[in-house]
């Protein structure tokens, strides 16, 4: 996933947070490795179409049986690390374990919920706090044992009982009782209403993971109801998972065996690409976009991610609390202007918080909304500032993460206020300091910074950690602290955390509207961008599809990868 | 006997050069802006789990207790816990140096292989053709930084020739089992080799210039010395010359530029290491930077150290196999 290959983890699960803020984990690395991006340009064209392939690919295909589709090789950014899902915290892991372990609910082939290891839709009472979820008949790990509630009890709970990093992503859970065999009652400690992302948390046999964790953690025991299995790992080299041979559902997966090398070099990768010594590989950066296509035996599958980019204001301290002061930087530069210029076509500009899948299948004011922001017009900056008393001598100071399109944005916003007659700077600091420094309110760390978000498809993810106001989020991934200056920001949160306890979608829509359109007119955030799900991949690659939640799907109701001849 | 007695006394000065790798890193590494606790649990970590953390991994206590108590483990042999892997440092160097240190033996022996013969070229046909022409190489490569170079040599024989595999690098050690195509262990070294060599081009090229401008330099003044010039009026002919009186003397500053490009070298298979995908000490400490993962960075710095001392001390005992003059007793 574009944005998801960060190189930390987080408390609140990947799916919710580090694709969007730790996106520049690569950009970053990149830096460091030289600022691969620049000198990377135009790798130039591919003449011959036949890929004679590197010496690691030969397709095995099988004798019999409805395998049939060899071995698949993809390059993700950065290896694996650990592969118990209950503990895990970084994207290749999941990206592993994704194929290995499965949830009661998944993902449709964009954002929607469908039963996996559960029977039909959940059951859903007590004003939204209670769930009850039937799991399929004949539903079995791949070491033969069923799928039972007593494991699925175990799978909600290990994680906040063991205080992993996932923890947060399960703790508005009270108590999950195993009512029969197959039967699981989930009673929340206050209505939850995007709770049913929540159930595609993976389910993990309790007998196996209590008997050795390490191993368990390390793949050696790992063992999940999916479609294939876990064979081998070795840390930075590959992460190689077969076919589960017994696999319950259906399809039954074509592929034998995938093998997952991790390769952070962009450059590399796209090479790795074109001679075949990989089959599929992840992130494609906007540079390489033109020799991806220039590849004639390859093309590139992409999907838009969940995600947010965006720049936000210091609403705590100095001149940005202004309304006018933004709406004055608003006017410095035009966002349309640096996504485009920047960002494509690795990603597409967004207009709100909420990325597109999410924002369309909700019906949001969309139209509206994109006409909140304004075009460049430089002479309205130097009168808003102006009037807002702005001192002449005042220097601007923005924060960016090390990420080069963060940056571009930042510095765009930069020259637009330089070009006001204001002072500007940009710092580009490390992720470690960069986190200690947003979430700080002080205005001489910063007024302005531009920073990535991702979540589960529900707007409670993009909205509830950016601009609530409680503990859990006010200077914690709040950096904004819209609200200490103003009593609509006050409201705002208030809304957006009121909409996260509401069970009535069309309630929970009308928060949601009300206060999008305050914080976009009072421009707390100035949204930019969100990423796609790029993937290189070969022709003989068969059904392949990157996906918007899950970075990527192999064996699912919709599609099954297969390898046809090289 | 004087030659053991100066390697023990070499060892025992480097325990305080190592001592200060040692205090200089930890400072720097505390000195560091960040939370390595914040980059590992993200954004929101709970207070309680940040705590959990700093105290299972001492980050808790004061900087002078968890300088002494380092101090102490490294004594042990015991370099901690890895924030970001899990496992212990040592184990992650275990599986590491290795393979940088192939990278390094392979890309010395080019340097060596190609730099020597052609700084004797270039001194003995001085300023013709040949001589412009490994200067001109020479130059270029001392001046291109080395992960440039690894990109364009994946660019041209990798993406447009497709000759040579851009990564996953395998060692002459793997089981044949593991390698593909490989029948026997004869074939595994026969891939290794295949796989090693636009990394070993692009880690050797910046030592192989060095080392040509060195030994057409130190070439050039011995082939001037009063005695090259007296066998020459005996009317020895010019290949003996090289050969028999001008070419051992003429390899001390070499030796000691091979000892000191070994520091630098360590710096370049970072770069390598990251263009190759290859998984070795290089890509190890970019990972520990990254993460602010004090431990991992304490000790990959601690081994670069080690590996720069020892390549000294070598350094220093092999002029005596090659200059017969130096001794190691003092009485000289």
């Amino acid at each position: 996933m574009p944005d998801e290959n960060k190189t930390f983890h987080s408390q609140l699960n990947r799916r919710r947070v580090l694709q969007g803020i730790g996106g520049a984990g690569i950009a970053g690395l990149a830096g460091c490795a030289g600022g691969s991006g620049d000198e990377t340009e135009g790798t130039g064209t591919s003449s011959g179409g036949d890929s004679s392939g590197g010496d690691s690919t030969e397709s095995e295909s099988t004798e019999g049986g409805q395998s049939s589709g060899g071995k698949l090789r993809i390059a993700l950014v950065k290896s694996p690390l650990e592969f118990d899902p209950l503990v895990l915290n970084d994207v290749p892991s999941s990206q592993v374990v994704d194929r290995v372990v499965e949830g009661l609910y998944t993902y449709d082939e964009n954002t929607g919920i469908v039963p996996l290891l559960a029977e039909g839709s959940p059951t859903v009472e007590n004003d939204g706090k209670r769930f009850t979820v039937t799991i399929k008949e004949g539903a079995t790990f791949s070491n033969g044992d069923p799928v039972t509630a007593e494991d699925v009890k175990y799978s909600y709970e290990a994680p906040v009982a063991e205080n992993t990093e996932n923890a947060s992503e399960l703790n508005m859970i009270d108590t999950v009782e195993a009512v029969d065999e197959r039967t699981v009652q989930f009673n929340l400690k206050y209505p939850y209403a995007p709770f049913k992302t929540t159930l595609t948390w993976y389910v993990v046999p309790k007998s196996v993971r209590e008997e050795d964790k390490e191993a368990f953690n390390t793949g050696n025991s790992l063992v999940g109801s999916g479609p294939f299995t876990f064979e081998e790992w070795q840390e930075g080299n590959f992460a190689r998972l077969a076919a589960n041979p017994d696999y319950w559902g259906d399809p039954k997966p074509n592929l034998d065996e995938i093998e997952f090398v991790p390769v952070e070099e962009a450059t590399t990768r796209v090479t790795t690409l074109k001679n075949g010594e990989n089959d599929i590989i992840e992130e494609i950066p906007p540079k390489q976009y033109p020799t991806v296509r220039s590849i004639q035996d390859a093309s590139i599958e992409e999907v838009p991610g969940i995600g947010y980019f965006y720049a936000a204001f210091n609403c705590n301290e100095g001149p940005t609390t202004d309304p006018k002061v933004r709406e004055a930087i608003d006017y410095a530069f035009d966002m349309d202007q640096a996504v485009s210029s920047y960002v494509e076509p690795t990603g597409v500009r967004q207009y709100s918080p909420y990325p597109l899948s999410i924002a369309e299948s909700w019906g949001f004011p969309l139209d509206e909304w994109k006409q909140i922001p304004h075009g460049k017009d430089v002479d309205q900056t130097k009168a808003l500032l102006e009037e807002a008393g702005v001192p002449d001598d005042y220097t601007f100071k923005v924060i960016v993460p090390p990420d080069d399109k963060r940056e571009q944005i930042g510095i765009t916003i930069s020259n637009g206020i330089k070009e006001a007659g204001w002072d500007a700077t940009v710092q580009r600091l490390d992720w470690g300091a960069f986190l200690d420094k947003y979430v700080s309110g002080d205005e001489s760390e910063y007024n302005i910074y531009t920073l990535g978000w991702s979540g589960t498809p529900d707007p409670d993810a993009f909205t509830y950690y950016l601009f609530g106001r409680d503990e859990n989020t006010l200077g914690v991934t709040n950096g904004t602290f819209y609200g200490n200056n103003s009593e609509a920001g006050k409201q705002v949160s208030e809304k957006f955390i009121e909409a996260r306890r509401t069970p009535e979608r069309e309630e929970r829509k009308a928060l949601y509207e009300e206060a999008t359109t305050t914080l976009l007119e009072d421009r707390v955030h100035l949204p930019a961008y969100n990423l796609k799900n790029s993937f290189g991949v070969k022709d003989y690659v068969e059904d392949f599809r990157s996906h918007p939640v899950s970075s990527f799907s192999i064996t699912s109701d919709y599609n099954n990868v297969s390898v046809g001849n090289k | 006997m004087g030659r053991l007695r100066y390697t023990i006394s070499r060892l025992l000065q480097s325990i305080p050069v190592i001592v200060g790798v040692i205090t200089i890193t930890f400072l720097l590494t505390d000195a560091i802006p960040g939370d390595p606790v914040q980059i590992m649990l993200g954004p929101s970590p709970s207070a309680q789990q940040a705590e959990a953390i700093r105290a299972k991994f001492g980050l808790d206590q004061p900087l002078h207790v968890r300088y002494f108590n380092y101090l102490f483990d490294v004594v042990r042999l015991d370099l901690g816990t890895s924030l970001y892997y899990g496992v212990p440092v040592t184990q992650k160097i275990a599986e590491r140096l290795p393979v940088t240190l192939y990278l390094l033996l392979s890309s010395f022996t080019f340097a060596l292989l190609t730099a020597v013969p052609l700084g004797i070229i270039s001194a003995k046909r001085r300023n013709k053709p040949t001589d412009h022409i490994s200067r001109v190489v020479a130059l270029f490569g001392v001046s291109t930084p080395s992960f440039w170079i690894g990109l364009m040599l994946i660019i041209v024989f990798s993406f447009w020739l497709d000759i040579f595999p851009a990564t996953n690098l395998i060692l002459p050690w793997e089981s044949p089992a593991n390698v593909d195509g490989a029948a026997n262990q004869l074939g595994v070294i026969a891939k290794s080799i295949h796989h090693l060599i636009l990394p070993t081009i692009t880690l050797g090229t910046l030592q192989m210039a060095a080392f040509t401008r060195i030994e057409r330099s130190s070439m050039l003044e011995v082939l001037g010395e009063e005695y090259v010039k007296l066998a020459r009026a005996y009317g020895v002919s010019e290949t003996k010359i090289v050969r028999k009186h001008a070419f051992r003397n003429a390899q001390l500053p070499l030796i000691t530029l091979v000892g000191l490009q070994l520091t630098g070298a360590l710096g370049g298979a970072v770069l390598t290491e990251t263009v190759f995908s290859i998984n070795g000490m290089g890509r190890l400490i970019i990972t520990a930077i990254q993460n602010q993962d004090f431990q991992l960075v304490m000790g990959t710095t601690l081994v670069f150290g080690l590996v720069f001392v020892i390549g000294v001390i070598l350094t220093d005992l092999s002029y005596a196999y090659v200059d017969p003059r130096v001794s190691f007793d003092g009485s000289e």
